[in-house]
């Protein structure tokens, strides 16, 4: 509640106040109190398994484990977003008006997250589902250029479909409690505890919707062409909440969902969609990222494949649950660091073109390290985190359907070799001409840098509450 | 206007469900979605298309007899066998559930089929009030504080879409998608 109240006051006071520090001042202390309450919510959660502390909200562990990585990206991102805008300001991109834009609808999209991951209703979820929808789209056409325009109509297009879909899904799923007088107010729980009373059939289209309808908003091929668009023309902060948390937040909803499917048609009709359809993301990526131009949209075709791997993850149970919740995690985190990172280096050479960076380590040489540390842990390399997880995905499908480990290992291997000649390309090579070597601001290494210690910190020694957590996960979802 | 009569009809069937249940926070949803999409959607798109002297256009992908065959096709679907399962969930409404899941299909058809934005906001309206007319006459009705809650995520989607697409007209002068062709890097 508290979190609610930080976001809702904060979000007020950048739509009353004229004045640019308190904005900034409110907006670091709100994302503060959401990093407090997050963390006092996963601690709760981790002792007694569920939070639930009014009938409309409710938090399960991997709900906390999302809660807890959202308070810490979004803390993170909005002290980067204070020097970043103060950057594009000085280049008379942005003033007080759109800085003040920005913060509340920062604050608006963070709310909307927090209520999907711990709304207690399907349809409640929906909503905030949809209100991320509408709090992003301004964000997005943040620049007002004819290309983030784009990106933002076809945003808001695609992904309202998509959740139409997911709602009629969603709601195919009360059958089970329409002629027993449940509904009213249907809770997660009434539909687990009912699942017994639902059609199979009817379970199974349900689950077709809501996975193609909240899919799209995971980013999941064939119904992600919205999401490179999007990532790439949105600013940088955002772009690492749209990744490293919006997409997770959409896929918790599915999984809700597969648990009451499973119950109903067994789990072998989830786990053979949710297969082709992790796979089929992999594949895309794969295909895509030799040819890509832009080192956004990079990031952005590996959001769709780290999405794949989670949803593969889920999808084969047992092992491959442990690397798919390891895998949001480290994801959301690396991937943050990474978009942040590449702000900066947007900042220092005014360009996403991989063609127009040239020797990034000298301009920008920590950011480039950051950079490049970011590049080898997103795809995999050792020692970090990811490494770990996609082994554990990947394993978990030797037994079962050893062809999908061999392919998913050939096109990891694929987006390693183009994701490296990408970025060895933008941070070795000639040293630039008319670019002002050295870092911008402190403030605008900090976060990706703490992004990434962190994640090489939980790589190697996970704190206890967080294990707990994790293990409740692979139990609820094995 | 077309929405407009398909919003009013689909408010017509929230009071037969306002009659059935004779809850008051329900006669409260019903008034709400009337003000919603019957009075407040159409005065939106009207100012709008008066603002920048708008041209509705109705120019489509397919030709008009593909369009049409299609059309026939999907609503064939839907009140084929293969539906069956989701049409006959209250068995003495299967021809009014029909009917929905053939209008959620053919508004699907045209978000997709049509090029101008302005087809795709009523497109994506219409499939809404096509899952609403579903819901209804599949008794799937949720709390009326829920439902309030969607009406209200779908007014927020009406001004968003028509800011949107001022925005659209005033970059690319134009309101056909084929013509907004910036992403191309």
């Amino acid at each position: 509640m508290l979190i609610i109240i930080a976001l809702i006051a904060t979000t007020l006071i950048c739509v009353v106040l004229r004045y640019r520090t308190v904005v900034e001042f409110f907006s670091a202390v709100a994302s503060c109190v959401v990093l407090l309450g997050s963390s006092v919510v996963a601690f709760k959660v981790s002792n007694s398994g569920v939070y639930a502390p009014f009938t409309f909200f409710s938090v399960d562990s991997l709900g906390a484990i999302l809660l807890l990585v959202t308070g810490f990206i979004y803390c993170l991102t909005t002290i980067y977003s204070i020097q970043y805008l103060h950057q594009e300001s000085a280049k008379k991109i942005v003033g007080l008006t759109r800085v003040r834009q920005y913060f509340a609808l920062l604050n608006l999209f963070v709310m909307a997250m927090i209520l999907a991951i711990t709304a207690n209703s399907p349809v409640l979820a929906w909503i905030a589902i949809e209100a991320t929808t509408l709090s992003t789209a301004f964000l997005i056409s943040f620049y007002n250029k004819p290309s983030a325009m784009e990106a933002a109509w076809k945003y808001l297009i695609i992904n309202s479909i998509g959740l139409l879909l997911g709602f009629f899904g969603t709601l195919l799923y009360f059958t089970a409690i329409s002629q027993l007088g449940l509904l009213g107010f249907a809770s997660w729980q009434t539909l687990i505890d009912n699942a017994i009373h639902l059609d199979p059939l009817i379970a199974k289209i349900a689950f077709i919707f809501v996975l193609i309808g909240y899919g799209t908003k995971v980013g999941l091929a064939p119904m992600h062409t919205w999401l490179p668009d999007a990532h790439s023309k949105a600013p940088a902060p955002i772009s690492a909440l749209l990744s490293g948390v919006l997409l997770n937040v959409a896929f918790i909803i599915v999984l809700r969902f597969k648990v009451i499917t499973d119950l109903v048609v067994g789990q072998h009709f989830s786990q053979i969609i949710l297969i082709v359809f992790g796979v089929l993301s992999i594949l895309i990526a794969a295909l895509i990222i030799f040819t890509q131009k832009n080192y956004k949209r990079l990031l952005a075709y590996s959001s769709i494949e780290n999405m794949g791997i989670i949803t593969l993850g889920f999808g084969l149970g047992g092992l491959g649950v442990l690397g798919a919740t390891l895998h949001i995690i480290y994801h959301a985190l690396i991937k943050s660091a990474l978009f942040l990172s590449a702000g900066t280096i947007f900042l220092k050479y005014s360009s996403t073109k991989i063609a127009k960076i040239n020797s990034a380590i000298t301009a920008l040489p920590v950011t480039s390290v950051l950079f490049l540390i970011g590049v080898l842990a997103i795809t995999g390399a050792p020692p970090f985190g990811i490494f770990l997880s996609k082994i554990l995905v990947v394993t978990a499908s030797i037994k079962i359907y050893p062809f999908v480990s061999w392919l998913v290992l050939g096109l990891i291997a694929i987006l390693f070799v183009g994701f490296f000649r990408h970025t060895t390309a933008m941070v070795f090579g000639d040293k630039p001409d008319g670019i002002k070597l050295g870092e911008i601001n402190t403030w605008l290494v900090i976060p990706p840098m703490t992004l990434i210690l962190v994640a090489l910190y939980l790589s190697f020694s996970p704190p206890q509450f967080l294990l707990i957590l994790i293990n409740n996960v692979v139990l609820n979802f094995k | 206007m077309a929405y407009s009569i398909q919003s009013l009809a689909m408010t017509v069937i929230l009071v037969g469900s306002f009659i059935e249940t004779g809850s008051i926070t329900m006669l409260l949803v019903v008034l709400f979605s009337m003000v919603v999409k019957v009075i407040l959607a159409p005065i939106f798109f009207i100012r709008l298309i008066n603002k920048h002297q708008l041209m509705f256009s109705v120019s489509t992908y397919l030709n008009t007899s593909m369009t049409l065959i299609i059309i026939a096709v999907l609503t064939f679907l839907a009140h084929s066998h293969k539906f069956s399962p989701l049409t006959t969930i209250v068995p003495t409404h299967q021809a009014l559930l029909s009917l929905a899941l053939s209008a959620m299909f053919l508004s699907l058809f045209l978000v997709i089929n049509r090029k101008g934005a302005m087809s795709q906001i009523v497109g994506i309206l219409s499939f809404e009030n096509s899952v609403l007319a579903f819901i209804v006459f599949a008794k799937l009705e949720q709390l009326p504080a829920l439902q309030a809650g969607v009406i209200f995520n779908i007014l927020v989607w009406i001004v968003i879409a028509t800011v949107f697409v001022s925005m659209l007209y005033k970059h690319f002068g134009s309101l056909d998608i084929t013509s907004i062709k910036h992403l191309k890097d």
